[in-house]
């Protein structure tokens, strides 16, 4: 089977997605500013400072607008990136970050505070956030480092026996979260709630820098993995055959996607099926061949969420939907499609 | 030049390989044959590094095998497993040309060798086909196709190991496969292939080696390894050993 | 004709001197707590609200009002387009990178407490009376609301000297699936301990009980609260969903009630003198006799 379409056709074409993702996502939002305010108020961000803009205006584009668009678009790569990583490393394209237990270590450390706070710490309001996002992202790291230890045996990594430790670790962390929920409060309960829903609602700069840092790391380095990810589908000894430290690749691609899945969810809570469907829909069209299919799902990760978020804006504007339940009501029917038609 | 020197394996506290010497030589093909579970693929998983020896060692010229470093290790040695797990739509050029990774020939001359493997293995037509519509026995030589590649157009100190790369096709495509295999060892590289079939083995092979219970039973030429004694101890087999009528080597036929 | 122009200077006469003494007061408010916004309608603030949050059902009038979503989920884009110069809500209110990113855009914003104590809706009624410009009328609706509570207390003291103060279980439905049990160090125990009745239940915050240990209780009165289903439709839900509630003696008696949920969340609000008064007279039939005796 070829392509759909050839690369040289879809990379523009994506970009060009991306790009107009970018500017609906700073021009529109409940409140409607003139397209010429908008450019201006981004103008002036550049330190240019060519015209007068309203500081309401300003304010809006600049503070609330493009720190949010950068973590939608940061989000959307790092999800998108990491599940083909992931899909490449199961050599199973249903495969998703989730599975070896970030999201749901993630999950459980956001709880452990989102609870823990309202009972046994008190913290200034400010710091909450913060915490937040660390427990989260320690709780994704610390579970897939025991996922990957249990999937150790004889130096080489089991890539089943990491798959079953994942579910048993991930329903591990649910009975915990249980738990929490069992002992938090109404409005506790809805916090927990709302944060697996997922929000790009309140970006800062100060909170963009962590994930901008990780997202980076990952945008550089998995698809120098490209090679390293088509020998694997291959079979792993096929892989160590054409001369990859398959041991090496897979340690590098679990920490890739655990850092990288860990700061997403910590930035922005649970957000479910980029990560599975956007590497799935690329490879309709580009094919299997990771050289294409990573950059193709940063791209369109990137914009997928970003305009998902618009949606979760827009809406029920001047309230906001979580992000989490945009992405699962476009993501499951197109899903339950493509199982229709690979069927047929 | 792969070599091995007493090489023992063990496998769940179980001997399943014991005492194997033998040493690939430049421009032959060397045949393995043995009933099911007589060690074969526990001699071709050793000769590659997937499973280490219990005692002896491997040596690719003569370092050992494990202290070669990967790109400069697949770039001398290629191996066909007996069965892929590939399940996604590559197309064949594709599969193909991941034989070419541990090389940086580029794109053109890549090109070049991925339609010339392809032809040689009779797979030229499959171009621009998906790998995952093919039937069993075409994915099989489009393996063949990308190991060949790897080490293309084959040299003297190149490594070449096939699994029963035969096991999936139909008669005419077991002997045009096993010509390429064949014309690829003139070129210079030594290729080890576990076969099935004695009387390919016969046409086909330099030397064979004839493995039951986890030890050479017998080894040299196909005229020395095929004597109806041999055959009846291993496989358990009655069979009368002719002469080809044309080609010269020997002919099994079961009584 | 020559009477248009003079008019109109008047009305923009009238109109500047009434936006220079607004200007200290706050004059586009968005609500985001339920009792808040009961407050705030209560002294007549009504006109003043732009937006409420969905914690804000009551009074029914302000459900027509713009929503701003969850309280903890605000978003600050959203907010903005009500152009509001105040945001009031409890210190649950967040997330708290809006809240700044509300305050940077000149949004006033107060947090009240969400606790439910007295002192708390003292403190609460004092500064919305100063932000609405009626330090008066919230005095006034501060004294009432404990005139309320205190006469009630006094009745329900003389009443439980001839009457048991009676054992009651507050059941939280979901819309007829096994119920949670208010337990203590909540609302609910609160509220029933002020209507002068005995809680029943010993363990922290709302829990499942398993149907013996609700039967075993043997409570006087079940209230009954739901999300979902109000009234008589809350209580048939429940009963159908677990018959061995339908078996207690409580029930067999009638002795059933049910209470607004919004009761339960975000503070003391307006309404709760009369949500006890009713839940009072059901535990003490005779609490009216009282009355007058408690009233001398």
């Amino acid at each position: 089977m070829n392509p759909v379409l050839n690369w040289r056709v879809l990379y523009p074409l994506l970009a060009a997605l991306l790009l107009l993702a970018v500017w609906l996502s700073l021009a529109l939002g409940p409140v409607s500013l003139p397209l010429a305010d908008t450019l201006r108020a981004l103008l002036n961000i550049t330190g240019l400072n060519l015209t007068e803009v309203q500081a309401q205006t300003e304010l809006i584009v600049s503070q609330i607008r493009l720190p949010r668009t950068l973590l939608g678009l940061m989000v959307g790569a790092v999800l998108a990136l990491t599940g083909v990583a992931m899909q490449g490393l199961f050599r199973n394209p249903l495969a998703d970050p989730g599975l070896i237990g970030v999201s749901s270590g993630a999950a459980l450390g956001a709880s452990l505070v989102i609870v823990g706070l309202s009972r046994w710490i008190t913290l200034p309001v400010v710091l909450e956030p913060y915490v937040l996002s660390a427990a989260a992202f320690a709780g994704g790291l610390l579970v897939t480092a025991l996922v990957y230890r249990l999937g150790r045996r004889d130096g080489q990594t089991q890539v089943a026996t990491m798959l079953l430790a994942g579910i048993a670790l991930t329903a591990l962390s649910g009975a915990i979260i249980g738990l929490f929920t069992y002992l938090a409060d109404d409005s506790t309960l809805r916090a927990l709630t709302f944060w697996n829903l997922g929000s790009l609602n309140g970006a800062s700069y100060s909170r963009l820098w962590p994930l901008l840092v990780v997202a980076l790391g990952v945008v550089y380095w998995l698809p120098r993995r490209a090679d390293a990810l088509n020998a694997m589908l291959l079979g792993e000894s096929e892989a160590r055959h054409l001369g990859f430290d398959v041991e090496r690749v897979k340690r590098e691609l679990i920490l890739c996607t655990a850092l990288g899945v860990g700061a997403a969810v910590a930035a922005a809570g649970m957000i479910g099926f980029v990560g599975l469907v956007v590497p799935h829909l690329m490879r309709l069209l580009v094919g299997p061949d990771h050289r294409l299919l990573l950059p193709a799902s940063a791209l369109a990760g990137g914009a997928l969420l970003l305009l998902a978020d618009l949606a979760a804006r827009l809406i029920v504007a001047p309230a906001e939907m979580p992000i989490g339940i945009v992405t699962a009501l476009i993501g499951a029917p197109f899903f339950i499609y493509l199982l229709i038609r690979s069927r047929g | 030049m792969l070599q091995a020197q007493q090489v023992s394996v063990a496998r769940g506290g179980r001997c399943v390989l014991g005492d194997v010497n033998l040493a690939l030589q430049p421009g032959q093909v060397l045949g393995v044959l043995g009933p099911n579970g007589a060690g074969k693929s526990s001699l071709l998983g050793v000769l590659n590094g997937e499973l280490a020896a219990s005692s002896g060692q491997v040596l690719l010229d003569t370092q050992p095998l494990a202290s070669w470093q990967g790109r400069r290790r697949a770039q001398r040695l290629a191996v066909l497993p007996q069965s892929s797990s590939l399940s996604f739509a590559f197309s064949v050029e594709q599969v193909v040309r991941m034989g070419r990774m541990p090389h940086d020939t580029g794109m053109a001359m890549d090109e070049d060798i991925v339609n010339e493997v392809l032809r040689a293995v009779d797979a030229g037509h499959l171009a621009g086909r998906s790998y995952l519509q093919l039937s069993g026995g075409e994915r099989q030589r489009v393996h063949l196709a990308r190991v060949l590649a790897q080490l293309w157009p084959g040299a003297d100190g190149q490594v070449l190991l096939l699994d029963e790369p035969t096991s999936m096709l139909d008669p005419l495509h077991q002997l045009s496969v096993l010509d390429a295999v064949r014309r690829f060892a003139d070129h210079g590289a030594s290729v080890l292939i576990i076969l099935h079939d004695l009387n390919l083995a016969a046409r086909y092979c330099d030397q064979l080696l004839l493995l039951g219970d986890g030890s050479v039973q017998a080894c040299g030429t196909p005229e020395q390894v095929l004597q109806p004694a041999h055959l009846h101890r291993v496989f358990g087999i009655e069979v009368l050993v002719q002469r080809h009528p044309e080609r010269g080597h020997p002919l099994i036929i079961a009584r | 004709m020559r009477l248009e122009p003079i008019l109109a200077g008047l009305c923009t006469g009238l109109l500047l001197s009434t936006a220079s003494l607004a200007d200290e007061l706050p004059q586009r408010w968005i609500s985001a707590g339920g009792a808040a916004t009961e407050w705030i309608v209560e002294l007549g603030g009504q006109d003043r609200l732009v937006g409420v949050d969905t914690t804000s059902q009551h009074p029914e009038t302000v459900t027509a009002l713009p929503s701003v979503g969850y309280q903890r989920q605000l978003s600050a884009e959203g907010v903005l387009t009500l152009a509001p110069d105040l945001l009031l809500g409890t210190e649950e209110m967040g997330p708290p990178p809006v809240l700044i990113q509300l305050e940077k855009a000149g949004v006033r914003i107060e947090r009240l407490s969400a606790s439910s104590e007295l002192n708390a809706l003292e403190d609460n009624l004092l500064r919305l009376g100063a932000l609405l410009g009626e330090p008066e009328r919230a005095q006034l609706a501060l004294e009432d609301f404990h005139r309320q509570l205190n006469d009630l207390q006094r009745q329900i003291k003389l009443a439980s000297k001839t009457d048991q103060p009676p054992g009651v279980l507050l059941l939280l439905g979901v819309g007829g699936n096994s119920p949670l049990v208010a337990g203590r160090n909540t609302m609910a125990d609160w509220l029933l301990r002020q209507a002068g009745a005995r809680n029943l239940a010993e363990h922290e915050g709302y829990k499942n009980l398993a149907a013996e240990a609700m039967l075993a209780l043997d409570a006087d009165w079940l209230v009954l609260t739901d999300r979902q289903l109000r009234g008589v439709e809350g209580q048939q839900a429940l009963m159908a969903q677990n018959p061995s509630l339908a078996a207690s003696r409580a029930v067999r008696e009638g002795h059933l009630l049910s209470i607004d949920p919004t009761l339960l969340v975000g503070g003391l609000g307006p309404g709760l003198p009369d949500a006890l008064r009713q839940l009072s007279h059901a535990f003490y039939p005779r609490l009216q006799e009282h009355r007058a005796e408690a009233s001398q």
